[in-house]
């Protein structure tokens, strides 16, 4: 996986894809403990890539939206400014 | 949930039904990238639908 801002923006949306896949079907496999492994496994590199991507560009969420100098979080570039995806 | 087995219990299931057999998840595509461009992580689940049937 690469390391640039949007490289690493469209593999974050690809591991959100993967937990989704998983967890329609955990929704109706509550016990398949195999698949709990995969979830657990892709949520948390999906933290983790999160958590790189907002240190290094901007935070993803408010939850990653810690602060010293300037807002970080209000300082992020907006929607439809289109570097989101 | 009860999990019938269609082949074994075919004389239990009423008749003009639709079922949908139960998934067993095995393994999941390796390469995310083309799971993500196929539009599921489940190689089972991954059919050349067609609009008319499937193959």
């Amino acid at each position: 996986m690469g390391s640039n801002k949007e490289q690493l923006l469209r593999d974050i949306g690809i591991v959100d894809f993967v937990l989704t896949e998983l967890t329609l079907y955990l929704d109706t496999h509550p016990f398949d403990c195999h698949a709990m492994e995969y979830f657990n496994h892709y949520n948390r590199i999906k933290h983790q890539m999160e958590k790189e991507f907002s240190m290094k560009y901007f935070p993803l969420n408010t939850r990653m939206a810690e602060s010293s100098k300037e807002w970080r979080w209000g300082m992020a570039p907006l929607p439809w400014e289109g570097e989101c995806g | 949930m009860q999990d019938y087995l269609y082949d074994n219990n075919i004389d239990k299931f009423p008749i003009a039904m639709a079922y949908v057999p139960w998934q067993k998840f095995d393994k999941m595509y390796d390469d995310l990238e083309k799971a993500y461009c196929t539009g599921t992580i489940f190689p089972e689940l991954d059919k050349p639908f067609t609009g008319r049937r499937c193959v």
